[in-house]
């Protein structure tokens, strides 16, 4: 056991990297994730310049949030909707409640919305005693497995296909006898289609919110968002105040970038902007509309060198091609945002104290950076979390001490060469053939690796010599 | 033309792996420079900026940059040291008027040894013959911080009788990370089990890269595993070094 | 302090200039499309698997009623149809058919019109209104759209309507699918599992 981490993180971890088919089922997913977004991303042109826009176009909302924010509310407000505000999850689920309240909902619809796993609307609607249909087929497979999604994008990415047809067999009414994904996919369908139908509410998030016309627009493949909100007869949209571009047509080079980076597709197949309730004479769509703006803890971000991190559109690219990820999965980081971009989040919205690990377990390889359709500095916010937790004390003493010795005779060139030259004598001693198989202190390199025997004498060393000569 | 250089050894080839800096030594001068090995450095203070402790991360960067300003350029045998002085260190003196244009002045003038070579002397090894296969692989920070991609293989490439395998998943981090293998060394090692299967499976029997924290970590790896597989820095074929001890041999 | 007072004292600023706004859509990168040929455009996008639709084209509105018996037929499916109160399609006879207008839960097969096709990605762009109901093609297991040929356009940037917007705009790119299980993709998820595009090449629809 290190003594650099905390228990939970290495727990979580430690699981994750012993559970054989969970590497199985996150290679599968996430593995044909990056396959079909390098070949979007060749096929699309001049990718580079479409990432340097997409940045400058949420970096300019993050400047102007607040305009922008107002613009929206009084085109949303226009249109029919009702704008509420909340700066916590707290309030934003006493909201959302109060809604399902005042509408008698007895049973709502969800399409999935990270900003809901955000604030915890399912734990909420389940104390409120309101039935939840998870509308989505990841989300449906999480719900019946009572479990938290492990991918902001493939919630179930955890789950392999010989664990999901065993949960529908054992919770549809009507499971799948053909032992395909698409029988699977077919079960869902059946067991979902009259649930959302019946629902009083339709609860989603937004992708984006369209300031001048009050839009809100919600993509997915499915089409389970416009069937989970266009027969209630309320709409529930909770989004984080962030999701803001100013008009449509921003929309679009965003949208561009988002179905390729997470999917490998051109678009997503369904993208619908919802702008207020329905209208007179429309055959359909809900009678209310009630948008929820959250703030919970993006002012704070803003404000504390975190505002980079506001571009997120939440494509999932980032987690897809980190090392880390592929190897423990989505809830050994314990949050609800997994991978580099989880690893920024989760330390903002839950606590530093608890989640310094999440910011350490990270090889600072900049993949995530590269992939990144807004160009978020990953790395670079990891880093600031570290130096973060250094500052207020929340780095194991070991560590510390270690490091400040290191350092204090890394600042001293001659005693840092006497030092050296001890240390090359004491480790080789620990050699064989040139391997040294185990080293106090360094366990946790051989316990995996062998070490090489350093050289018997520093580069310094043998320079100086030469240079005698 | 003479270029004066200034070597940046670097703490790890300092102690681990002398005859990389050699090595860098000996390419130089053949493109025609003059090496000198200023006497002040030590560490560029890498595990101080990624640990969080910025303020011996301040201290190490001052005593470097003192150190290699006086000179011409700094030549450096690893991407993730020559990334830490070419973009960290402007970063880490943003509000301090003093040591930020020292701090630029320096990063400007610092290279990645084969990236200098290949791309400032305009240089290839010439009469260098090492019969062998080789992969390589890409470590990250040289990759994305400097860009160096295709200046080794260029140079590689001017070595008779080496032909290269490419690595599936060369650009793939190796779990290396710094105090990230030690720190979190189950996870480490999971990366670096699949990079050593990688490695395997190109039927190489060198593996090349740039950087000694990741080589370390990989063929530490693959002799564990039992694997044939010898591991070198690129710059010791470059220089004509390829025929002595890979790194874990004894002289 | 309410929240939004809260919120909105912490993001003070002050406010976007429109022209930085607009710069930031000048000249989008997008893939490249042949506008002097934007039906085979449209068309190439329409077959990619990610999109995964079948077409037919007929030379004016009155061909539809027997284009769409030729596919339903072709699908084993009955003469059974979802039908939007269009006025535009009071031309075509429908004596063939059993038509309804409010979809079943179960809902076989729904015909709607199509504002615009986008070549760009083979989106078909739609809005509801009084006479375009939305929920019909979402629920329907084939979608059967009428998109006239003239109203294909290059790019998603000429997909916005200007002025005061509907309740629902919405851009359908293809079948409904999922990759939810292991990232294999499956056609059917939640909504249409068939999308079948029917171009009208000959004259333009009546305007409503």
């Amino acid at each position: 056991m290190s003594d650099f981490t905390t228990p939970s993180f290495l727990n979580r971890a430690d699981a994750a990297l012993a559970d054989p088919i969970l590497k199985i089922a996150v290679e599968r997913t996430a593995g044909t994730a990056e396959a079909k977004r390098a070949i979007a991303i060749d096929a699309f042109p001049d990718f580079e310049a479409a990432r340097t826009r997409a940045a400058a176009i949420k970096d300019h909302v993050i400047a102007h949030l607040g305009p922008y924010l107002e613009q929206f509310e009084a085109s949303a407000i226009a249109a029919g909707a009702q704008v509420h505000w909340a700066q916590t999850a707290d309030e934003a689920c006493q909201i959302v409640m109060n809604i399902c309240k005042a509408a008698g909902a007895k049973s709502v619809a969800r399409s999935k919305s990270m900003l809901g796993e955000e604030i915890g609307l399912p734990h909420a609607l389940e104390e409120a005693g309101i039935g939840r249909v998870e509308t989505d087929l990841a989300e449906h497979i999480i719900q019946l497995a009572d479990e938290r999604p492990s991918h902001i994008i493939w919630p179930a990415m955890h789950k392999t296909r010989e664990q999901v047809s065993a949960l529908f067999k054992a919770k549809h009414r009507t499971p799948h006898e053909e032992e395909t994904i698409a029988a699977m996919a077919q079960s869902a369908r059946r067991e979902l289609r009259a649930k959302m139908l019946g629902a009083d509410v339709g609860i989603s998030g937004a992708n984006f919110l369209i300031a001048d016309t009050g839009a809100v627009c919600t993509v997915t493949n499915e089409g389970n968002a416009e069937l989970s909100l266009v027969p209630p007869r309320v709409h529930i949209v909770t989004a984080g105040i962030e999701k803001i571009v100013p008009s449509m047509p921003h929309a679009i080079p965003m949208l561009r970038m988002l179905a390729r980076s997470a999917t490998g597709a051109a678009l997503t197949q369904y993208t619908t902007f919802y702008t207020g309730p329905r209208r007179s004479g429309d055959r359909d769509g809900p009678e209310e509309m009630h948008i929820v703006l959250v703030d919970n803890g993006r002012t704070k971000m803003r404000e504390e060198g975190l505002a980079d991190m506001l571009r997120c559109i939440r494509c999932g690219a980032c987690m897809n091609h980190c090392v880390v990820f592929r190897q423990i999965g989505g809830h050994a980081y314990g949050g609800t945002y997994p991978g580099p971009m989880g690893a920024v989040l989760t330390p903002a919205l839950d606590g530093l104290a608890s989640n310094r690990d999440l910011a350490h377990a990270c090889t600072l390889n900049g993949k995530c950076q590269e992939v990144c359709p807004v160009k978020i500095p990953l790395p670079t916010l990891l880093k600031g979390w570290r130096e973060k937790s250094w500052r207020e004390g929340l780095e194991p003493t070991s560590m510390r001490a270690g490091l400040g010795l290191w350092a204090w005779v890394a600042t001293r060139p001659a005693l840092y060469r006497l030092g050296t030259g001890l240390a090359i004598r004491a480790i080789r001693l620990l050699g064989r053939k040139g391997w040294i198989a185990s080293l106090p202190l360094a366990g946790g390199w051989t316990r995996y690796r062998d070490l090489p025997k350093p050289a018997a004498q520093s580069f310094m060393t043998q320079y100086q010599r030469e240079q005698r000569k | 033309m003479t270029r004066n250089v200034a070597l940046f050894v670097t703490c790890l080839v300092d102690i681990m792996r002398p005859r990389i800096g050699f090595a860098a030594i000996r390419a130089l001068e053949a493109a025609g420079c003059e090496v000198v090995v200023p006497q002040g450095q030590t560490c560029c203070g890498q595990p101080a900026l990624n640990s969080g402790d910025r303020d011996h991360a301040v201290a190490l960067a001052k005593q470097t940059i003192a150190a290699l300003e006086p000179y011409e350029a700094i030549v450096v045998p690893s991407g993730s040291c020559a990334g830490t002085i070419r973009c960290h260190y402007p970063e880490l003196f943003e509000q301090d008027a003093t040591w930020l244009p020292r701090a630029q002045a320096v990063a400007a003038k610092t290279f990645e040894v084969m990236a200098y070579l290949d791309e400032v002397c305009g240089w290839k090894p010439d009469g260098v013959r090492l019969p062998a296969t080789a992969t390589y692989h890409d470590s990250c920070s040289g990759l994305r911080e400097l860009g160096i991609k295709a200046q080794p293989r260029r140079l590689l490439n001017a070595i008779d009788g080496l032909s290269m395998s490419p690595l599936s998943g060369a650009e793939t981090c190796c779990g290396f990370g710094g105090t990230f293998c030690v720190k979190y060394p189950a996870i480490s090692n999971a990366i670096v089990g699949e990079k050593a299967a990688a490695i395997d499976a190109t039927g190489a029997n060198l593996l090349l890269a740039g950087d000694l924290g990741c080589l370390m970590n990989m063929a530490g790896k693959l002799h564990r595993d039992g694997s044939k597989v010898r591991a070198f820095h690129a710059i010791e074929l470059i220089a004509g070094m390829g025929d002595g001890p890979a790194i874990g041999e004894e002289a | 302090m309410s929240a939004r007072n809260a919120i909105l004292a912490r993001l003070k600023s002050p406010p976007p200039l429109a022209a930085e706004a607009a710069a930031l859509l000048d000249t989008p990168e997008r893939p490249a499309v042949d506008a002097t040929n934007l039906e085979s455009e449209f068309l190439a996008r329409l077959a990619l698997p990610s999109v995964n639709a079948s077409h037919d084209v007929i030379a004016s509105l009155t061909d539809l009623p027997a284009a769409i018996a030729r596919y339903l037929h072709a699908e084993n499916e009955p003469l059974t149809l979802c039908c939007p109160p269009d006025p535009r399609l009071a031309p075509c006879d429908w004596s063939a058919f059993t038509l309804h207008a409010n979809a079943a839960p179960d809902e076989t097969a729904t015909l709607a019109i199509a504002r615009l096709g986008i070549a760009e990605t083979g989106s078909l762009i739609f809005e509801t209104s009084p006479t375009a109901p939305m929920l019909p093609n979402f629920l329907t297991l084939h979608h059967i759209v009428l998109l006239p040929v003239a109203a294909i356009a290059a790019h998603l940037e000429d997909a916005p309507l200007p002025g005061p917007q509907p309740r629902a705009h919405y851009w359908i790119t293809g079948v409904s699918g999922t990759t939810d299980i292991e990232g294999t993709y499956v056609r059917g998820a939640h909504g249409p599992r068939y999308l079948h595009v029917i171009l009208l090449r000959g004259g333009i629809l009546p305007v409503t």
